[in-house]
């Protein structure tokens, strides 16, 4: 999600993405609000790489904290570190599905996640 | 009865075809739809916006569906669980299962047309219903 003014805020369209605003719409029309859905195109380009660069660097900030957690769990005792890399794992799944722009940062973040899994099955 | 539906069916609307041929009304035909506008006046929408038959607070459409129809079987609810993580993973059930079968069913509507994914799909659930109703029997799982 990219945050462009106050209030205003800019997400990829694709069909998930699409589906749960619509959800939400029909929730504040329920609700006996007024809510409809807009999609919107930037007229220039330079603009929307802009963008995508937020979106990506957001996500990169959640990869490289996956990237060190995982260095760091190395170090762990066995069940320490098969803890962190059942709850790692489940959070690259997080990040990954909401990583539109996948920037240089999801494959260190990926190979980071492997490397401790080969630790913890080399220990085991 | 005739139902609509969403056009590019993905797990919820698949796993509410399911539930609607096999345990509230077997002669089902389903068409499918860009817009709301487009359903026939004789069909009744589901998981589409403006539908009763749709998501509702934090449900999926098919624990929608198992409310309205008053289906209590435990395994039906076991399955909303998966169906409602695939759907929408918001971890608020635990369901490992949720994942495998959203990719399952995303890559079925990549290369098949929605009747299709349907037929496809049945099995699918079929044999998902059957393997959580011997979970439920032993109370473990099944080998």
């Amino acid at each position: 999600m990219a945050q462009l003014l106050d209030g205003l805020v800019a997400l990829p369209l694709d069909a998930r993405n699409r589906e749960q605003l619509e959800w939400v719409a029909d929730d504040i029309a329920d609700a006996g609000g007024e809510a409809t859905m807009w999609i919107g195109h930037l007229a220039s380009r330079t603009e929307e790489l802009s963008i995508i660069n937020d979106l990506a660097e957001a996500v990169a900030v959640e990869y490289r904290k996956l990237v060190a957690e995982a260095l760091a769990a190395c170090d762990l005792e066995d069940v320490g570190r098969r803890r962190t890399l059942g709850r790692l794992r489940r959070e690259l799944r997080r990040v990954r599905q909401r990583d539109y722009f996948p920037p240089p940062e999801a494959q260190q973040a990926r190979v980071a996640v492997e490397s401790l899994a080969k630790v913890a099955e080399v220990s085991a | 009865m005739i139902w609509a539906t969403r056009t590019s069916v993905h797990i919820d609307r698949a796993a509410c075809a399911w539930l609607i041929r096999r345990f509230i009304d077997p002669d089902a035909s389903f068409v499918f739809v860009d817009d709301a506008a487009e359903v026939p006046a004789e069909a009744t929408p589901f998981d589409m916006r403006g539908a009763e038959l749709s998501h509702h607070g934090d449900d999926c459409t098919f624990e929608t569906m198992l409310e309205r129809y008053n289906l209590a079987d435990p395994v039906l609810w076991d399955i909303a669980r998966i169906v409602h993580e695939a759907d929408l993973a918001d971890e608020r059930y635990d369901a490992p299962e949720a994942p495998g079968l959203d990719v399952l069913l995303r890559g079925l509507s990549m290369i098949r047309g929605d009747e299709e994914v349907l037929a496809i799909s049945r099995p699918i659930f079929d044999g998902l219903y059957e393997y959580r109703s011997r979970t439920t029997l032993l109370g473990r799982e099944p080998s």
